[in-house]
């Protein structure tokens, strides 16, 4: 019963995990770099634009490594 | 040699487990973990191959698969992915200045785990809905009523008057579902962060921060809206590691 309520659908789940990778989690500055290799990472062709959105845009309009 | 550092935890509750932990599981691209520690804090790390910090799915969803097995026996602050330093010196450095504050938020993570929920609207549907409410015709009436007649401006006037009528229906419907899951959660003893109107179509998107026994009341708490809010559809997921209640500003 309680499958039908926590979703295990695997598009949503993989953008709400990539979401909190990328985006949340202990930040420490000045040593993180990330670089964007698969533009498709956001692109999983769902309208659930998570804001691991807004950081690939952010990291595509500026170099491909960010320093921070 | 980098290090990429995965998460932050306290191993004194089961070191052997611990022990085991780091030889069981295996980094992004099956580099080996090891941990260092200052006092009771530890960071479970691996040498870094640079390959690895390409931020593609494969390696995020690696990633963050290390940092869930690792969930599983302590609770655990999870770093963003491409956390790096240049040695084990360094990370040690680095606990030790910022000891008390993952210490600090360690307790407030013990042996609790975090769920999201996204709550989605047919915003057409949801527009009628609230719209054919009395109030709504009400204040329709009352605003149309104020409105300058014969002005050339009028039609746009009325529209734009519409749709800020709407939206302040909309706000303060969403409030009102917001208030109701706040009130159910707050009898879970949760910890909740919203963001109200993330998009058209998603009303509500919030995490929550719950203790391991209280998953089958959220699930049930979840149910019950679904149930009372057919128009809406209630996207819960988790657990997961509590990438959203860390608040650490590293130094």
């Amino acid at each position: 019963m309680y499958d039908n309520v926590i979703d295990k659908s695997k598009d949503i789940t993989i953008l709400e995990l990539l979401d909190r990778v990328l985006n949340k989690g202990v930040i420490l500055t000045g040593d993180i770099v990330i670089s964007v290799a698969d533009v498709d990472l956001v692109y999983l062709g769902l309208k659930l634009m998570l804001s691991s959105v807004e950081t690939m845009e952010q990291l595509k309009s500026g170099n491909s490594i960010v320093k921070r | 040699m980098e290090m990429m550092i995965y998460a932050v935890l306290s191993a004194e509750k089961d070191p052997e487990k611990f022990n085991a932990l780091m030889v069981g599981v295996k980094g992004i691209e099956g580099a080996d973990l090891y941990s260092v520690s200052c006092k009771e804090i530890t960071a479970v790390i691996s040498d870094l191959n640079h390959a690895s910090l390409i931020a593609d799915r494969s390696n995020a969803i690696e990633y963050a698969g290390v940092v869930e097995t690792l969930a599983q026996d302590y609770s655990l602050l999870p770093m963003r992915f491409g956390s790096r330093m240049d040695s084990t010196d360094a990370v040690v450095r680095m606990l030790e200045k910022n000891h008390d504050e993952f210490r600090k938020n360690l307790q407030i993570v013990e042996g609790k785990w975090e769920f999201g929920l996204k709550i989605f609207c047919d915003s057409e549907k949801l527009k009628a809905e609230l719209r054919a409410k009395p109030e709504a015709d009400y204040k329709a009436q009352d605003g149309l009523a104020s409105e300058v007649k014969n002005s050339v401006f009028r039609d746009y006037v009325n529209k734009k008057l519409k749709e800020h009528r709407f939206e302040e229906l909309l706000v303060s419907y969403v409030e009102s579902v917001i208030a109701e899951i706040t009130g159910n959660l707050e009898r879970m003893n949760a910890v909740s962060k919203f963001k109200k109107l993330s998009s058209a179509t998603m009303i509500i998107d919030a995490v929550f921060l719950l203790e391991n026994g209280k998953r089958g009341e959220l699930i049930q708490t979840v149910q019950d809206l679904q149930a009372k809010y057919p128009g809406l559809t209630f996207v819960l997921t988790g657990p997961w590691p509590p990438y959203n209640f860390v608040e650490i500003s590293i130094k």
